[in-house]
């Protein structure tokens, strides 16, 4: 694969060569190569910390480009949740999604209701469920790629229900096909995404063979124009139906399990959390929890990388615009029970592990290589400066046993090295001058006996 | 003449110190195994019975005993843990083998222990298991996890 095909490419002319991304990357998947970040896609989750933290503006999520719109007859703008909370709490979602249509979309859809669906859905789903337990959710793509890459044996834990953007798209499609007679590929649903992950997740769908989606803009590319559009909105309009306030707390981590009945469910946020939590559960334990929300950013949603609002700020207008709504739902329970009758919310497809391919073939194989990974471990400094550029010390010696580096690499061993040679050169030229050079077969001759006796 | 049992080729071996009483770090001996047989490739399913047997034994240690020496062996057919404690030991190998039978103490079950599974759930993880006992003295686990 390459990088001009995935979400997440670093830009060689931006980047200075820091391991500031290659040390955040919850997965090790960046290292700095001749001076740039190469990012390893086998590995990489698409959880965009890399972009986060670069400070060169180098790590840059690839979106969808305006032109593509240009394809389309009719183009539908559905916001991630997270956009209803970029401009305060006194900007309502449905001026939002109104003032979408004056940006260069000829409609919106507002995802809310879908994820109040889902949560219903789920909780039928986990009421009949037989395990293995717990059920961990499959809402954010990063976290079913972590599943993926790290604990494939974990993958049948996750909900077998499609996520509420997919879901919202599907029905979306088919509405508008009726209502418009237009043909369903003459609709381009477009996400407004928080985050590289679901961009991702649309050009490469798992579980599904093709996504119901056409592509994604972040959230950043649509703000300006937004907020410029949003002046002549009134705060008076209303979107039909209206916003659910179940599925809104969606945009904040805890919001999935919030919007459930079910209470023997956990929250999980960030990957360090997660992977501690899902190494526990590979070792049976959680086995009595239902359900386990979890998503790679802190907090959810809000906290997406392609975000403008900061996340503190972004959770209080979530907060308040719930308040506002109280209760509020277009969602009509029969409409969800025969949409469950017809299988609608399940995943079409499976989800399948990515096999990294093993060092070692065999059991002897992987001994063996454990003991010259101890031998390598015993060398590095242990310092983890990431100047070679991997990420920490040991993440070298995983590098020079795939053979993609050297131990040189490494400054602390190459300053020893040559150190030890100039110690000696210098040792050499204070004998030559002070001492008679020693007889060189004195000692050889001395082995020599040695060996002999 | 009885010929003595042929010994098994063992491929790698290393042995670990588990402490009495050491809460904040419980599970971290099973933790490291689990990394261990992950790296050798050892199937999922193996890797998932033995983690959860060792981390039941590991937390039995804590919980009862002062300490012990965990001692993992791997053969080309099997994977082998010996867990020999010093502690109190069991009285009633019987009675403690049973599900549900649990000498925890009430601070033991608020942190989620002692319903009484531990020996019961590390037998049933295993594909052959032996437990010794002396009270007083200590008590020594054996089982092993077929590499199949």
């Amino acid at each position: 694969m390459t990088s001009n095909d995935h979400a997440l490419t670093s830009d060689p002319a931006k980047c200075i060569g820091c391991v500031d991304c290659t040390r955040a990357c919850p997965t090790g998947a960046i290292r700095v190569r001749d001076g740039h970040a190469v990012v390893n896609y086998d590995l990489c989750t698409d959880c965009g910390f890399c972009i986060h933290v670069c400070q060169s503006d180098a790590m840059r999520a690839r979106t969808t480009s305006l032109s593509d719109l240009k394809k389309f007859k009719y183009t539908v703008a559905m916001p991630s949740l997270t956009l209803y909370a970029q401009f305060g709490h006194e900007v309502l979602p449905d001026q939002i999604l109104h003032a979408l249509t004056k940006i260069g979309f000829d409609d919106y859809c507002d995802i809310s209701w879908m994820c109040e669906m889902v949560a219903v859905a789920s909780e039928a789903y986990l009421a009949e469920c037989r395990g293995p337990w717990p059920k961990i959710s499959s809402t954010c793509p990063a976290i079913v790629r972590l599943l993926r890459v790290r604990y494939p044996e974990l993958l049948p834990h996750l909900i077998p229900i499609e996520t509420p953007r997919e879901l919202a798209a599907k029905l979306t499609r088919r509405r508008l096909a009726q209502q418009r007679g237009l043909a369903p590929e003459e609709i381009g649903i477009f996400f407004i995404t928080p985050c590289t992950a679901i961009m991702n997740s649309i050009e490469r769908p798992v579980g599904l063979s093709e996504s119901y989606l056409d592509g994604a803009f972040s959230i950043q590319e649509v703000y300006g124009p937004l907020l410029k559009a949003l002046k002549d909105v009134p705060s008076s309009v209303r979107v039909d139906g209206g916003i659910s306030a179940r599925g809104l707390g969606w945009a904040q981590a805890g919001g999935e399990i919030n919007s459930m009945r079910n209470s023997n469910t956990l929250t999980v946020r960030g990957v360090q959390d997660i992977t501690r939590v899902f190494d526990r559960i590979e070792s049976g334990k959680f086995q009595s929890v239902d359900f386990i929300e979890a998503y790679s950013c802190y907090e959810g949603c809000v906290s997406g990388q392609l975000a403008v609002e900061s996340r503190a700020a972004a959770q209080r207008t979530i907060q308040n615009l719930s308040r506002r709504l109280r209760s509020a739902t277009p969602v009509k329970e029969e409409r969800i029970r025969s949409l469950m009758a017809s299988r609608f919310f399940t995943l079409e497809g499976e989800i399948t592990a990515r096999e990294v391919k093993p060092l070692a073939l065999d059991l002897r194989g992987a001994i063996k290589l454990r003991s010259d990974r101890a031998a390598l471990r015993a060398k590095v400094p242990g310092k983890n400066c990431a100047a070679c550029g991997a990420p920490n010390c040991d993440m070298l010696v995983e590098d020079v046993l795939h053979g993609e580096a050297k131990i040189e690499d490494c400054p602390f061993i190459e300053i020893e090295r040559l150190r030890s040679q100039l110690g000696n050169s210098q040792g050499r030229e204070r004998r030559g001058r002070t001492d008679p050079p020693a007889p060189a077969c004195g000692k050889r001759a001395t082995m020599l006996k040695g060996g002999a006796q | 003449m009885s010929m003595p049992p042929v010994e098994e080729e063992v491929l790698y071996a290393e042995s670990f110190k588990i402490t009495g009483g050491n809460f904040a770090h419980g599970g971290d001996v099973a933790a490291r195994i689990k990394s261990i047989l992950k790296e050798f490739g050892v199937r999922t399913d193996v890797i998932r019975r033995l983690s959860i047997a060792n981390f039941e034994a590991e937390m039995n240690v804590i919980m009862y005993a002062d300490e012990a020496d965990l001692e993992l062996k791997v053969t080309p057919t099997a994977v082998r843990v010996t867990l020999a404690d010093r502690g109190q030991g069991i009285p009633d190998i019987a009675l403690a083998m049973q599900e549900g039978y649990s000498t925890a103490t009430a601070a033991m079950r608020e942190r989620g222990f002692g319903a009484g599974l531990g020996l019961p759930n590390i037998k049933r993880n295993a594909d052959s298991f032996d437990i010794e006992s002396t009270p007083g003295v200590g008590t020594t686990l054996r089982y092993t996890v077929a590499i199949g």
